[in-house]
Order: C-alpha cells, then sequence, then structure tokens
C-alpha cells in the first residue's frame, strides 16, 4: 500500500510554567496509507491534538518529522501543506463574514481563484447543505452548521488528506450523523486519506480502517480493529449500574481477585466521565468469558450489601483494548 | 504577493464591520484634534510675553541691530529695559538702567527669562573680522527661555551672515588687487555688510515660532493649536488603530483563524506580513484623516510635505513593529486590549502628543524619548513650525526606523500562532 503520511519518532516537549519540561508527545512513529481512514484514539489530553499540530505545521517538533506525500514538514512546509486540508476541533470561522466569504477567503489562501474558486466553493456549500443560507453571517448559524462550514473550508481545494480533529465533539446528534457520513464520503467517493481524531471509542469503530491508540503521548497499541480487538481475547465488559449506593474499593478487590475470569474492575461514581450528567454509578468488570462469571459477579455485590439496577454486557471493542493496556477507562 | 494582500484585505474588511472601528478611527481623533487643537491654540494666544534683560555694552549702531532682529525672530519677547513703558511691563520698580547683579537676580526670581549680554567691543569686533561672545543667561529646566536662545541664535545668524559676505567680498577685491589701500578696502567691507544685513531684513523671517504675536481676530492661534494637535492627536490615535492589532491578533488566536491559516500553504513571512500590513495601513489611514482635518482647518504644514510623509511612514510603522513585537507576549483579548490602551496612554504623553516637551523639564524630555511619539514630535515640530526640510529630520526618521528594525526581528523570532 502507498503510504500518505510518514510519521517518524515525533516528539514535543513543552515547558510547564515552573520552567520543568513536559513530554506531550513520545517519539511516535507510524504510517497512514492512501485513501484509508485512520483513527488516533485516546482519551483527552492523550497527546491527539499535539501530533496532528505537528503533522499540520503549527507547531514545530521538539524532534522527529513528518513527511506528507513524500514532502517533509519541517523541510518542505508549503509542498506538504498543500497536500492537506486541516479541521480543527475549534471553529475556526471569521463570525462576521458569510460562509461563502470565510470559503472564499481561506480557498485563495490554497491558491483558488477566479471561476475555479467560484465552482468549489458552490460544490463545497452543497456538500455541506448550507448553499441557501451561504449569504448569511456565520455568527447566525447554529452550532451543527458552524461544524459543517468547519468542514467545508478543511475540503475546498480537495486535498489528498483531510486531518479531522474531534469534529463532532458538542454538536447535536443529527450533525453528528451528517459529519460522519461525510467522512466515509470523503474515503468512497473522493478517495481522500483521512486522519481522524478521537476520544469516542464508537466514532473510531464506526469510521476507521485502522486504529492507533495514543495514551500520555505514546502510541501504545497500532492496527486494523481486528487486530487490536484480537489483543484482548475473548474478554467481555460487563458494565454494572448501581446507582448512587457507595462502592468499596475492598469490593473491587474482592471482585479481581477472587472471581474466575476477571482480569479488571473499576468504579466510575454518579458524576463523573460520562456520567457526569446521571445518577449511574457504573461498576466495569473485564472478564473472559463474561457471562459465565455474572452471576458470581452479582453475588459478591449483594453480599456486599449494594443492588444492581441494570446489568449490561459488551463483547470486545476498542473500549475493551485500552482498558486491557491502560487499566483506565477511554473517558478517565 | 497575492496572499498577502488577500489578508490585508480580508482584515481590513473585517475591521470596517465593525462601527466602534469606524467611530474610533474617524469620528474620535477628528473630534478630539480639533478641541484639543482649538484650546492650546487659545492658551498660545493668551501667551505670556517673555520679559529678557539685555545689557548692552557695546551701545553701538550694530547691537542696535541685533536687538532689533531679536525682536524680529521671536515678537513675543519684551527686551528690558529697552521695551519698557508707562505701565511698566519690564517690572523695573523705577529703576531705568539694569546692571548683571539686578539682571541676576531677576532671573533667579523668574521675573525675566533670560539675560543677554552684548560685550563692549561688539561691533569693532565683528566689522573687524574678531570673534565677539554674546552672553545669554537662563534658568535650568525649563523649557520657554529656548525660545530666547534660538531668537538670539537667528539673531546672530544674521549678523555672522553679513560679516561673513563682508569679508567675503573684502578678501576677493583685496586678492585681485581692485582696491590698494586699507581704508578703501574697510570702507568697500562695510558697504558690503549694510548691504547683507538690509537683504537680510527684507528677507522674510526664517524662524518661526508659536508666539508670533496675537492673532488678528483676538481668537484661538489655530496654526499654533492644531500645529500640535494634528501630529500629536494623530501620533495617538495611530497608536490606539495599530496597538489594536494586538487585540485582533489575540482574537484571531482564539476564534482560531490564526491557526488555519498557519497551516495554509503560506510561509510564515507571508502570513505576519499580511497582518502587518494590514494594520500599517489603518495606522497610515489614521494618519491621513487627522492630518486632512488639519488641512481643512487651514493650518499650514511646512515647506516639505514630503518629509512630513516619510516622519508619519516611519512612525507608524515602528508603532506597527512594536505592536507585533509586543503581541508575543499577549496571551487574549481582555490583556491585549488593557495593554494597548494603557501603552498609548502612557506613550503619547510621554512623547509630548498631549503637549509640547518644551514645556516639561529637561530630565523629562529625555525620558520621554523612549517613545517613538517623541522623536516623530519632534520631526513635525521642526516642520511645521521651523519649516525644516528633510535633511533636518533625518535623525528622528531613523531613530523610528530604527526601532521598527529592532521591533520586527524581535516579533519574527518569538511569534507564536497559538497563545
Amino acid at each position: 500500500m502507498e503510504t500518505m503520511v510518514e510519521i517518524k519518532d515525533l516528539t514535543k516537549t513543552f515547558k510547564r510554567p515552573d520552567g520543568t519540561p513536559i513530554q506531550a508527545v513520545k517519539g511516535i512513529s507510524l504510517d497512514i496509507y492512501k485513501g484509508e481512514i485512520f483513527s488516533l484514539l485516546g482519551p483527552n489530553g492523550a497527546g491527539k491534538t499535539t501530533t496532528i499540530s505537528m503533522i499540520s505545521g503549527l507547531i514545530e517538533p521538539t524532534a522527529g518529522d513528518a513527511k506528507i506525500g513524500g514532502y517533509s514538514i519541517r523541510e518542505q512546509p508549503i509542498k506538504a501543506k498543500q497536500l492537506m486540508g486541516v479541521i480543527p476541533q475549534e471553529v475556526a470561522l471569521y463570525p462576521q463574514l458569510t460562509a461563502r466569504q470565510n470559503l472564499e477567503f481561506f480557498g485563495k489562501m490554497y491558491g483558488l481563484w477566479g471561476k475555479e474558486l467560484n465552482r468549489r466553493v458552490d460544490e463545497v456549500l452543497e456538500l455541506i447543505g448550507l448553499t441557501d443560507r451561504q449569504k448569511d453571517r456565520v455568527q447566525t448559524y447554529s452550532g451543527g452548521m458552524k461544524r459543517r462550514v468547519n468542514i467545508g473550508v478543511g475540503l475546498l481545494h480537495r486535498p489528498a488528506l483531510v486531518y479531522m480533529d474531534e469534529p463532532t465533539v458538542g454538536i447535536d446528534p443529527q450533525s453528528r450523523r451528517r459529519i460522519l457520513d461525510t467522512v466515509l464520503q470523503l474515503r468512497d467517493e473522493y478517495g481522500m486519506t483521512v486522519l481522524y481524531t478521537t476520544h469516542l471509542m464508537e466514532e473510531a469503530q464506526e469510521l476507521s480502517d485502522r486504529v492507533g491508540i495514543i495514551d500520555h503521548g505514546d502510541i501504545i497499541a497500532l492496527g486494523t480493529q481486528g487486530e487490536l480487538i484480537q489483543q484482548v481475547g475473548e474478554q467481555d465488559r460487563l458494565i454494572l449500574n448501581v446507582g448512587r449506593q457507595p462502592v468499596s474499593a475492598e469490593l473491587l478487590k474482592e471482585l479481581q481477585d477472587h472471581i474466575e475470569g476477571v482480569t479488571h474492575a473499576m468504579y466510575d461514581p454518579p458524576g463523573s466521565g460520562e456520567n457526569s450528567h446521571s445518577d449511574r454509578g457504573l461498576i466495569t468488570v473485564t472478564a473472559t468469558r463474561g457471562r459465565r462469571a455474572l452471576p458470581e459477579i452479582l453475588h459478591r455485590i449483594a453480599e456486599a450489601g449494594l443492588e444492581v439496577q441494570s446489568v449490561e454486557v459488551r463483547e470486545p471493542d476498542l473500549e475493551a483494548v485500552f482498558l486491557n493496556l491502560t487499566g483506565r477507562a477511554l473517558r478517565d | 504577493m497575492r496572499k498577502i494582500l488577500q489578508i490585508v484585505r480580508n482584515d481590513l474588511r473585517l475591521f470596517f464591520l465593525s462601527r466602534e472601528n469606524l467611530i474610533s478611527l474617524l469620528f474620535v481623533p477628528v473630534v478630539m484634534t480639533l478641541v484639543v487643537g482649538i484650546f492650546s491654540g487659545n492658551a498660545a494666544s493668551e501667551s505670556p510675553e517673555m520679559l529678557v534683560d539685555v545689557i548692552d555694552r557695546d551701545g553701538s549702531p550694530l547691537s542696535a541691530q541685533l536687538l532689533e532682529a531679536l525682536r524680529e525672530a521671536n515678537s513675543s519677547l519684551i527686551l528690558c529695559p529697552l521695551d519698557n513703558d508707562t505701565a511698566g511691563r519690564c517690572e523695573l520698580d523705577g529703576a531705568g538702567e539694569i546692571g548683571p547683579e539686578q539682571a541676576r537676580g531677576r532671573l533667579e526670581e523668574r521675573v525675566t527669562e533670560a539675560a543677554i549680554v552684548i560685550p563692549p567691543g561688539f561691533e569693532t569686533g565683528v566689522r573687524s573680522f574678531e570673534p565677539v561672545q554674546v552672553t545669554l543667561y537662563t534658568l535650568e529646566d525649563i523649557g520657554v527661555p529656548e525660545a530666547a536662545e534660538q531668537a538670539l541664535n537667528a539673531a546672530l545668524q544674521r549678523v555672522n551672515g553679513a560679516a561673513a559676505a563682508a569679508r567675503t567680498g573684502a578678501a576677493l577685491v583685496s586678492q585681485n588687487g581692485l582696491l590698494p589701500d586699507e581704508d578703501s578696502r574697510s570702507a568697500f567691507a562695510k558697504q558690503v555688510y549694510d548691504r547683507a544685513s538690509q537683504i537680510w531684513a527684507e528677507e522674510p523671517v526664517t524662524v518661526n515660532f508659536e508666539y508670533a504675536g496675537d492673532p488678528p481676530s483676538g481668537g484661538p492661534d489655530l496654526q499654533s493649536g492644531l500645529g500640535q494637535s494634528v501630529p500629536g492627536m494623530g501620533a495617538m490615535f495611530v497608536m490606539f488603530t495599530v496597538f489594536g492589532g494586538m487585540t485582533a491578533l489575540a482574537e484571531e488566536r482564539a476564534q482560531w483563524t490564526l491557526q488555519r491559516l498557519a497551516t495554509a500553504p503560506l510561509s510564515r513571512a507571508q502570513l505576519l506580513g499580511g497582518k502587518i500590513l494590514a494594520r500599517f495601513v489603518l495606522g497610515a489611514l489614521q494618519f491621513m484623516v487627522v492630518f486632512a482635518v488639519g488641512i481643512a482647518a487651514g493650518i499650514q504644514l511646512g515647506r516639505d510635505p514630503l518629509a512630513l510623509v516619510l516622519v508619519a511612514f516611519a512612525y507608524t510603522l515602528s508603532i506597527t513593529a512594536l505592536s507585533f513585537a509586543l503581541g508575543t507576549w499577549i496571551k487574549n483579548e481582555a490583556q491585549a486590549g488593557g495593554f494597548s490602551l494603557l501603552l498609548s496612554l502612557v506613550l503619547a504623553p510621554l512623547g509630548g502628543a498631549w503637549w509640547p516637551l518644551e514645556i516639561v523639564p529637561r530630565a523629562m524630555q529625555i525620558v520621554g524619548h523612549i517613545s517613538p511619539v517623541a522623536w516623530a514630535m519632534d520631526a513635525f515640530n521642526a516642520l511645521i513650525f521651523n519649516q525644516a526640510r528633510l535633511p533636518d529630520v533625518v535623525l528622528p526618521i531613523a531613530v523610528l526606523l530604527g526601532i521598527t528594525a529592532v521591533a520586527f526581528a524581535w516579533a519574527i523570532a518569538r511569534f507564536r500562532y497559538e497563545g
């Protein structure tokens, strides 16, 4: 397979306010192939955005290099940047300008002029479904519409490679669905290579040809979804909702150490992680052949005086891979 | 270049889309320039006469001629006791003459602003081309005696000019053997001197001071007032407008459009060049607006419009460079807004944008020159009030361009797309 992005020993070290160094990206190396959707999956603060910022030329690597279509981002940044379309996490638009004015301006920055520019702007407006609102100022748009224009700007010059940095953060399910469909469309209809960062396992699973799992600035796993899930074998995840009842560390240790097949047990109290707006306190147990272990798990929890309100059994997935590799949930 | 111009165009479009920006670019500076100009014009027209004691120990026609030239050079000088009148404007308390001790006392008590002593043998010395020293006593650390000093210099320039002409003429006739005896040569030299003095007197006065007499209408002295307020307010509002670039840059960082531009196939020079050029254009436009107000109000901007444009250009460039250099420290819009306002309100008065630096103590005049405004105002004042030309303002222009070079070098080295 032909390589579109070649990342080698890419490192970024920042300085804390007290002057001590912190390594945000620790010498990562990976290849992204032409025409694939590659997801960089990791929790917030794992180093995804820093990695994208380096390979898009926004910040300079402390060490290492990235080649885009054979052009080094350090040595030939202009040629490398011409091949890429960057869709940042933030809505990077001029709110005072209309969607068309934004597209026209950024199009010119990518060397599009005259009739060619007009044609591309029309195409992109059609693609993002905003032809009828093109003359309205962006500041009057909904969050989802802004996101669509944000994506449109990155696609205007038909780049061979598109970076999308968590493009679905903070938008409604309908707009999210539309964006995910657009990502698939970019690969399937336009043959673009997509580098997609997310902390949402579901998105990575739905979109990706290959996934790189990043944590604490390091790539800890890399491969197709099948390859990654094989790493955890047949481990199921059992998610038990115990509401607002307090869960002791002793109970978790007992579940982990004394039930056959259980490899890991953890607790998310209500109001933490994905439960931030719910009353659900969740005990997550990773176990080989989880269904067999379930009765014993329920028994031990009942013995501890807790009442289980609901149980969910999940087949091995990327979340389980991350949990298996780090001992933490992706949302932590 | 095309991309740079598009960045400039986009930045100007964003600037003019804001009504607040239009008000701060057009309305406020115009009003402020006129108000400050008329106010300080009033102050100038009501300016007190400057008493200067004169001790003429020569009492010759030439010393009288020198004193007359002094009056012509600056009509607000009252030469005491010569110009004393029945109202006692020289405040002599009945004394008809002024001796050295009395002059010193009057100077120390600040009755007078300066004292001039013409030595005995002044005329003889000048006519025989011998060195002669006229002494000027002033008080330290006040600006007003500078006017007396300048007037004296202007008057002496006439005397020296005529003497130089006479000496040159006498040397030429002597060299060619036209006038063999000494008496004829002396008579010829005297004739040349008198003729040169006459020509000097017929020439328009070349030193132009603010205190050039009461305006005929009795109203405010607009030339003096607006001559200060147009460049002064212009310099200050250029700072407001250009330093606003720091806020705009912080805003672009916050809304991520700057980072998006950084990921486009643009060099750092193209991106920064576009941003800098846009602010420079706005600064230049600000100066044009304020100077247009001055011209419409009828003030004379001096004899060298090109020099005036060059000073405005160098000043605006230096402020633009400073803005981008300081912008490297700015983290957010609130910080940028506060910092640019504070900086403008410190540098403008410190550099003489609100009042002439001549009226502040000498130490403050020196300190004031840490502000680019002071260098610009030095040049503007020389061009507008003293009819200077480009060679006379090369130093302030060079200083402003020096500030520009250092600040740009710093800005380019330190600039980060992310805050």
